[in-house]
């Protein structure tokens, strides 16, 4: 008798696990809904799960509308940027039927931009070559030069040719750097573009246009009220320093030294800007001695 | 029909029951042990609660040292007052287990309400966990506590009432403020009043280094009624960074001057490769010598074999009086005075530094060692806490400056929050905000001369070679496998590009999706980081090989040095100043 009776409790408990066990039937997510948890996924470093909702997606959303384009860029991103387990080829294919689907689409820009960017990513930690690379953000710009993507493709493109510096390439790019800043008045890539600009100057010993792009990089920098983690320290003490070393500006080195000391009095350099100041007062004090 | 015993019938039934548990015995031990291990933690969860209080909330931690968990109890009393509803339960886990503990409760989705951060898990682990597990404090932090409400911190945003800024809680891959910071930590020297003043005559240690040296020489030369001698300093391979870092290692201070090449006022490895490969520093630059000659004279002073001893035996050599010195952090100052209690006198004292006319090392050392404000002791709000709203009020309390002073003073650490006032103890413990730093990364280009390095800076630091013997055997190797190392070390930084690039992504996703002032501040936040982490990021890096590749410059104009064209600039500007005011 109890042995029925404990064999039936059994066969409950196996049951009631295999029930509770048993995926409810889901209704069928939404595009817009699919695609918002296929990038929440993505950026947890779920790429599976994020495939299957961009899959998802695609499926029901209607071929060549906004949600179906969006299904598509994010599943090229995710082939092409989950690691392990990239797909490059895989990733191409479906940035181009993005781009054949809609060529003026905004994700049809950021599509490019992607495409050239994945020229771009080294092999096994090594450049990759760099004409490749040039044409690809070529494609880019060329398409949406006033694109923020294009914009992007073109600082890019410079940062790419400065990664493997010589003498004429460095001149190239600083060339194309000032055509940007004049014809892109209102891009808000300006500040990059002088900091990249500024780097040529370095490499080209441009002593002045150097200092002059890196105020121009602190003029134009965008700031984020809303951003709690701005940090204007590093940009003061470039400043500081390139008036002081390279171009000899003291009454500029002083301002940007005292500005960090102001306003970021726990930073590590303060003790180092300090000493600058003192050391400059010095070293006047000592022309002036030897002066007539 | 066959005849039945009387009792048959009743024990029949019984037959069966043991029956049925001999045939199924695993199988019911495993449904009885998950019986009762279901109602053990139902009750120990219920015996938490205090009579009144609706909400429990679970904080869980590792330091098991003196003071915490006491602390921890006294401060969920004080909010119980405030807050009769709130009842606040320790989970204090020991180190050796927590990242398991960690993992298996945030997993298993039970992990407790309120959970320290910063041990157990690596780094990449750890993000995951915080993005998966632990709720965004952004919005939070941003705004003001309002148990600040009557303080000169009031109104201010929280973040801003933290000494270092809440700078350690932001995790910019997450771009989320996630942690809520409590304490700050601090190294320092105790020492044993009682036992220097008999051996020395002194009544307080010297803070200068020779007259630290000729105390700790006094002490040496001394026995004890059994004839032991007496150890100055109690140190172990734990102790011997602290004093090589705070006291040998800001003497190199001035390389600074001749190898940061990209200025941002730091000596990285590839930096320091590249002027030892172009010949601008080397071994015999004279801050370098002078680090590893107080470092002899240091070592000299602790006790036979400290390199092979752990930190107890240390720190019992210490209680034990048989040594004067220890160098300890905060998290251990609490501890070490419980077991000095009653049987001798404690002081605390900065690392001694030497004079500026010391004829051996003043003239390397620049200035105080600079100490990074930086807070720890960081709490994370679980995402499967229940009351989320509660969990944060009670960080917040602890986060205040009455609540944050009273917090540390009973632990002996020191607050976080700006003006909470820093017990008697712990007030040597303060950081230098202002002062010089290490710049001899000699030890950590790549995997195998950092191997030779420990190899032979184990060997110098016991007295096993000098460092003439060290440098002969360490610099060709350097020289020669750094090239590699450099190398390897570039592609490694080219390798992480896709994991930016991964990481770009989902910003860029997240302004696109975005509207209003939302989306401008997250397109900012992109440009940011795109400059950062992809445009400008191995630039540095080209004019650093460039460099390596235009070969020796010994004789070059360091960084940080005026060449003749900046001081005829001056001297020129200098001479139009004397013209236009005469």
């Amino acid at each position: 008798m109890f042995a029925h009776w404990g064999l039936a409790l059994l066969g409950a408990i196996v049951l009631g696990g295999f029930v509770s066990g048993c995926r409810r039937a889901r209704p069928p997510m939404e595009p817009a809904v699919a695609i918002r948890a296929g990038w929440e996924q993505f950026r947890l470093g779920e790429f599976g799960q994020a495939r299957k909702n961009f899959e998802t997606a695609a499926a029901a959303a209607p071929q060549g509308s906004p949600e179906h384009l969006a299904a598509l860029y994010g599943l090229a991103t995710t082939w092409n940027l989950q690691r392990p387990g990239e797909d490059p080829a895989q990733a191409e294919r479906l940035y181009r039927e993005l781009i054949a689907r809609d060529a003026t689409n905004d994700l049809a820009a950021w599509s490019w931009l992607a495409l050239a960017r994945m020229k771009s990513l080294p092999v096994a930690g090594e450049t990759p070559p760099l004409e490749p690379q040039v044409q690809a953000y070529q494609e880019a710009l060329e398409r949406f030069p006033f694109h923020p993507a294009g914009e992007e493709a073109f600082l890019c493109q410079q940062a790419a040719r400065l990664d493997q510096p010589d003498e004429t390439r460095t001149r190239e790019a600083l060339n194309a750097l000032k055509t940007f800043l004049r014809t892109h008045p209102q891009s808000p890539w300006r500040s990059a573009a002088y900091a990249l600009a500024g780097h040529c100057c370095a490499i080209l010993g441009l002593k002045e246009e150097r200092l002059e792009a890196a105020l121009q990089a602190w003029k134009t920098a965008e700031t984020d009220p809303a951003d709690p983690s701005q940090d204007l320290s590093w940009i003061y003490w470039q400043i500081a320093t390139l008036a002081e070393f390279e171009v000899g500006d003291f009454d500029m080195a002083r301002e940007y030294y005292r500005k960090l000391i102001a306003e970021y009095p726990t930073e590590q350099r303060v003790f180092l800007a300090k000493q600058e100041l003192k050391r400059m007062d010095e070293l006047e004090a000592q022309i002036r001695e030897e002066e007539p | 029909m066959s005849a039945r015993h009387p009792t048959a019938g009743a024990r029949r039934p019984l037959d069966a029951a043991l029956g049925f548990v001999r045939r199924h015995f695993a199988l019911l031990f495993v449904l009885a042990v998950f019986l009762w291990s279901a109602l053990a933690i139902l009750l120990y969860r219920q015996a938490g609660m205090p009579p009144g209080a609706k909400i429990q909330l679970r904080i869980a931690h590792w330091q098991l040292e003196g003071g915490v968990r006491q602390a921890f109890d006294r401060m969920a009393e004080e909010y119980r007052k405030l807050h009769p509803e709130v009842a606040i339960v320790q989970d204090a886990i020991p180190e050796g287990v927590y990242g398991t503990w960690l993992t298996t409760q945030l997993m298993g989705g039970t992990a407790s309400d309120m959970i320290e951060i910063g041990l157990g898990v690596p780094y990449n682990v750890q993000l995951g966990y915080l993005s998966r597990y632990f709720l965004p404090l952004t919005p939070y932090v941003n705004a003001p506590n309002p148990y600040n409400r009557g303080t000169p911190l009031a109104g201010l945003p929280w973040r801003k009432t933290y000494k270092d800024g809440m700078r350690n809680s932001y995790v910019e891959e997450l771009q989320q403020y996630l942690t809520v910071p409590l304490a700050q930590f601090g190294i320092r020297i105790f020492y044993n009043r009682d036992l220097l003043r008999r051996l020395t005559g002194l009544d307080e240690a010297p803070r200068e280094y020779r007259a630290f040296l000729r105390a700790c020489e006094t002490i040496r030369a001394q026995r004890d009624e059994n004839g032991r001698p007496y150890t100055p300093i109690a140190s172990s391979a734990y102790h011997a960074g602290m004093w090589d870092g705070f006291m040998c290692q800001p003497l190199t201070y001035g390389a600074v001057r001749r190898v940061d090449f990209n200025r941002d006022g730091a000596v990285g490895n590839d930096e320091l490769y590249v002027g030892f490969k172009t010949g601008r520093i080397g071994f015999d630059f004279g801050p370098y010598q002078a680090r590893f000659r107080m470092l002899r004279q240091l070592t000299a002073q602790f006790q036979t074999g400290f390199t092979g001893l752990g930190r107890d035996e240390a720190v019992f050599l210490f209680a034990q009086q048989r040594a004067v010195f220890i160098s300890t952090g905060t998290w251990d100052a609490g501890s070490l005075l419980e077991q000095a209690r009653g049987v001798f006198d404690v002081g605390i004292m900065d690392f001694p530094a030497p004079a500026a006319d010391d004829p051996e090392f003043g003239a390397f050392m620049e200035g105080p060692v600079y100490e990074r404000p930086a807070a720890g002791f960081r709490f994370g709000i679980a995402r499967s806490c229940k009351h989320p709203e509660a969990a944060l009020d009670f960080l917040r309390f602890l986060g205040s400056q009455r609540g944050n002073q009273e917090l540390n003073a009973i632990i002996g650490w020191i607050p976080a929050i700006e003006g909470a006032s820093v017990s008697p103890l712990v007030r040597a413990f303060e950081p230098h905000l202002e002062g010089v730093f290490g710049a001899m990364p000699v030890d950590s280009l790549g995997g195998e001369t950092s191997i030779r390095w420990q190899q032979l800076f184990a060997l110098f630091q016991v007295n096993q070679i000098d460092y003439e013997r060290m440098v002969a055997q360490y610099e060709p190797f350097y020289l020669e496998r750094g090239a590699e190392e450099l190398a390897e070390a570039i592609r490694n930084r080219r390798r992480s590009v896709a994991r930016d690039e991964q990481f770009l992504a989902g910003v860029r996703e997240l302004a696109m999706s975005a509207s209003g002032a939302e989306a401008a501040s997250r397109w900012i936040k992109y440009r940011q980081l795109t400059t950062g982490r992809l445009l400008a990021r191995h630039l540095g890096t080209a004019l650093l090989k460039k460099r390596l590749d235009e070969g020796r410059a010994a004789n070059a104009v360091g960084p940080y040095e005026f060449s003749p064209d900046v001081i005829a600039r001056v001297r020129e500007r200098i001479r139009a100043q004397r013209k236009e005011r005469p």
